[in-house]
């Protein structure tokens, strides 16, 4: 068995080289000024009111997305389980399908949908209803963000939901169990990985996108993403982007956590 | 009853998921150049899109990338899941908690770390460096689909086979293999979906002449999409959608039937659709790369290597040049001065042109990263004219670093079906009538210098109480603005999405094109007239290439053709007067009167410190 461990041997190396050192000069640029001193001004950056403010919109924002993701994906997920479709993979494959049209342009195509002369206002006006107007408000982008990430709750809540025993479904229901019982005692706890792990799949992209945020709110809204991506490109501030990168990291670490503690053998994932 | 509450859920969520879609495939038979108007139907953007060769390496790259990638991904990957599997508890999560970071980690973020890994190994950013980046975040995506099915093998059967005299290696394609081979083919899939839709971490890791369909399409967002990405996109899920059907239908029509023979017949056919396609794909691709690799690499000696806006050239003066000079056109693309300035300022790419603007040149003159130009070279210069090479010392005080390209005013375009009284001044961007119906620029700068000329100040102030007044103004402005753009001011104009919008010159006259109820105004408290220029970076490789490419743009006739592809204002005196059109020749918006231009300023650089004062100034704006 010695021998087979060696094969993660490229993939260690390959993760040393490419996630692990470029993280680590994150670090580093996060920590110092630009004169390479030892400062904490960076991270501190994150307390500035703007900041906070991005920060904490991106929160809400992006719990609101995956809470409407979990209340979408759910009985989603228990429908196509109960589907008997032979190839898990064709239910799989439609919801990857969409990601083989480039995801800016489908984010721009919502514009098109959204605006104020967009499509769907030309059917509410067709049909003498009143127009829809959320295009460069959060609502637009809390949409953007449950549409590009739906499939991220969908697959591993799936995933949990077909692995479940139907025996253990049926001897629920011979002892008494009601409809909800069923669902509450049994499917509920039995899915938890795949939840959780949906969860952190939709929240922490969504948390730090900045696509979304541009292109459907009108730059109107400024998201933690969109704070770091500036530092970035538009101020050439390299440490003090590092340096609200490695705030954003803290969730990651956090998720990473959750998943560790609920998700022990990897059940949950999306595939 | 139940059923039918569930076939419409599920056909809801897959409208939602498709409605964009639909709207993309739409899109690739308007017949016309903006998405923000339906011109009838056409198959033109078929066409076009085999005859855009820009676009069809952008395919190629991506193609290629995808499925290196995911190759290269998948057998590393399928490696480690076997080694992790055979590791105790403990590194193994260690392992897979290193395999979740560039799952979880912000793209950003990855995107980042990784350039400046790249930057720090003076390694030069190219088609290599994204392919090792695509493979970083295509590895933990095999890993996790090959992981469950590995843990669902029993180890005896392996065992077993080796007790029965197999050897390890025969043994795992006789028996482990089979058991995790649909594992290793999701993995593949979606690793090569994942390097087909990313854009974020390719932006940061490619380098110049590489494009992607994403980034090719991010800076084409600039100016907006071309018709053929919407052709072309169609035409790849299309291709995908059949190929799925071909994969899945047939089986599953089979596996109904009870034989054991059938099935096990099915079984075999579904291995060699799965294998025999993606091979004949592959070969394919490859083919198709190696003939597009050759085509590029021929007279790759002569080059020069140029750094632009977004669409801001007609491409068939690129190829006129290669023809008539030998000399080979490197393009590459930059979306604003501050993404542009860090690459030539870190030097990981060694560009012979660039063209950035007035404050931007004046910055890298002062951080001493231009080298001079010799005028020996281009002799074209004399047909630039004067005043703009008068005005170019504002920011390039002896001309010796700079050669002007196009210039333009900033202003207000507004709609005068919206609006009914004569526009001339800024004021009107704060007039509540249009609340929701203006549109602002995306850019401190920008933003700034509207508000700050509204006040009566310089639009270069750092006066720390003007910059404050400016932008109380700014967020006194904001809930009367509709969004925040860049250069999508123009399709929203057209397509009548707001009343009001501050645009440049140059995109003003191509949207009066489109839209002829659009009217452009320099509104008279004055504003920016800004000029980009070429300018050789120091550490150029080949300068006097880049010098004969600055000549060629300055000749009359190209600088025409220019001129009439981007629509932005040139100083070329000498094509000026070749324009035929005599509206355009003659026009106020792309050759302002003397009198106007007076009451105009030109940025300048005001130092690292004042802009971050502008940036913070800016984000407070936002975040309100």
């Amino acid at each position: 068995m010695k021998s087979k461990k060696l094969l993660s041997g490229p993939y260690l190396i390959w993760s040393l080289a490419f996630i692990i050192i470029p993280l680590l000069i994150v670090v580093y640029y996060g920590f110092t000024t630009k004169e390479g001193d030892f400062t904490f001004t960076n991270i501190a950056q994150i307390t500035t009111p703007e900041n906070l403010k991005a920060l904490g919109l991106a929160i809400l924002l992006s719990l609101v997305s995956t809470i409407v993701c979990l209340l979408l994906a759910f009985p989603l997920a228990m429908i196509l389980s109960g589907m008997n479709v032979n190839q898990t993979s064709f239910v799989v494959l439609i919801f990857i399908l969409p990601m083989w049209m480039n995801f800016l342009l489908r984010t721009l195509a919502w514009q098109s949908l959204l605006e104020k002369n967009g499509v769907i206002n030309a059917i509410l006006s067709f049909l003498h209803l009143p127009s829809l107007n959320i295009i460069n408000t959060p609502a637009a982008i809390v949409l953007g963000m449950v549409y590009n990430f739906l499939p991220f709750m969908v697959l591993p809540i799936y995933n949990v939901l077909i692995k479940i025993d139907k025996d253990v479904i049926s001897a629920a229901r011979d002892l008494g169990a009601s409809n909800i019982q069923t669902f509450t005692k049994i499917i509920l706890p039995l899915s938890k990985p795949g939840i959780i792990s949906g969860i952190t799949m939709v929240f922490v992209p969504a948390l730090t996108t900045f696509v979304i945020s541009d292109l459907l709110g009108g730059s109107k809204i400024l998201l933690i993403g969109n704070v770091i991506e500036q530092e970035f490109k538009q101020s050439s501030n390299w440490h003090t982007g590092s340096g609200l990168s490695l705030v954003l990291m803290l969730f990651i670490i956090i998720s990473m956590a959750m998943i560790a503690k609920y998700d022990k053998d990897g059940e949950g994932s999306i595939f | 009853m139940k059923q039918t509450i569930k076939k419409i859920y599920l056909g809801l969520i897959i409208l939602l998921l498709y409605a964009p879609i639909a709207t993309l495939i739409v899109l690739s038979f308007n017949n016309s150049k903006t998405r923000a108007k339906w011109g009838g139907f056409t198959l033109n953007w078929y066409v076009e899109l085999f005859q855009n060769e820009s676009i069809m390496n952008a395919l190629y790259t991506t193609l290629i990338i995808a499925l290196l990638s995911a190759l290269i991904a998948t057998v590393v990957g399928t490696m480690a899941a076997m080694g992790m599997q055979a590791m105790n508890r403990k590194f193994r999560t260690v392992m897979m908690g290193v395999t979740n970071i560039p799952m979880l980690n912000a793209d950003i973020v990855t995107g980042i770390s990784l350039m400046l890994l790249f930057i720090v190994l003076r390694f030069s950013l190219g088609f290599t460096t994204i392919l090792l980046a695509h493979i970083s975040f295509n590895i933990p995506y095999v890993i996790l689909s090959v992981m469950p099915k590995l843990r669902q093998t029993s180890r005896q059967t392996y065992e077993a086979a080796l007790d029965l005299g197999a050897t390890p290696i025969y043994a795992f394609f006789k028996v482990v293999f089979p058991d995790i081979f649909p594992g290793i083919i999701s993995g593949f899939l979606l690793a090569f979906t994942m390097s087909l839709d990313d854009f974020i971490i390719t932006h940061f890791t490619k380098g110049p002449g590489v494009d992607t369909l994403s980034t090719k399409i991010y800076s084409e967002v600039r100016k907006g999409i071309k018709p053929e990405m919407y052709a072309l996109s169609t035409l790849l899920f299309v291709t995908v959608l059949l190929l799925l059907i071909l994969i899945n239908a047939k089986p599953s029509k089979k596996s109904s039937a009870a034989s054991l023979k059938v099935k096990k017949r099915s079984r075999i056919s579904q291995i060699i659709l799965r294998r025999v396609v993606p091979a004949a794909m592959a070969l394919v691709i490859i083919a198709g790369g190696f003939f597009y690799a050759t085509q590029n690499s021929a007279g790759s000696k002569d080059q020069v290597i140029v750094y632009n806006w977004g669409e801001y050239i007609d491409p068939d003066v690129l190829t006129k040049f290669e023809e008539e000079t030998g000399i080979k056109v490197i393009y590459e693309e930059f979306e604003t001065n501050e993404i542009m300035y860090p690459k030539i300022q870190s030097g990981a790419i060694a560009y012979d042109v660039v063209c950035p603007s007035d404050y931007m040149i004046q910055r890298m003159i002062e951080n001493d990263l231009l080298a001079e130009i010799n005028f020996d070279n281009i002799p074209n210069i004399e047909h630039i004219g004067d005043e703009y090479m008068k005005q170019s010392q504002q920011f390039d005080s002896n001309n010796k670093y700079s050669v002007p390209y196009c210039w333009g005013t900033i202003g207000i375009l507004y709609n005068t079906t919206m609006v009914n009284e004569p526009i001339d001044s800024w004021s009107v961007l704060w007039d509540p009538k249009y609340a929701n119906n203006i549109l602002m620029q995306d850019s401190v700068r920008d933003a700034f210098a509207v508000a700050l000329k509204y006040l009566g100040y310089s639009m270069n102030s750092t006066d720390l109480d003007e910059l404050t007044e400016a932008k109380d103004l700014l967020i006194e402005q904001k809930p009367l603005v509709q969004a925040y753009v860049i250069d999508q001011v123009r399709d929203k104009m057209i397509g009548n999405e707001a009343a009001i919008g501050v645009i440049y010159s140059g995109e003003a006259i191509f949207t009066q094109w489109e839209n002829p109820d659009l009217e452009y105004v320099i509104p008279k408290e004055g504003s920016n007239v800004w000029i980009d220029s070429w300018v050789i970076p120091k550490n150029a490789p080949n300068q006097e290439n880049a010098e004969a490419f600055i000549n060629f743009l300055c000749r009359p006739d190209i600088a025409l053709m220019n001129f009439e592809y981007i629509t932005y204002s040139t100083p070329n005196t000498a094509a000026q007067q070749l324009i035929e059109d005599e509206d355009i020749r003659n026009s106020t918006i792309a050759f302002p009167d003397a009198s106007e231009l007076e009451r105009c300023e030109t940025f300048r650089y005001l130092g690292d410190e004042n802009d971050a004062v502008y940036n913070s100034l800016w984000r407070e704006v936002k975040s309100n």
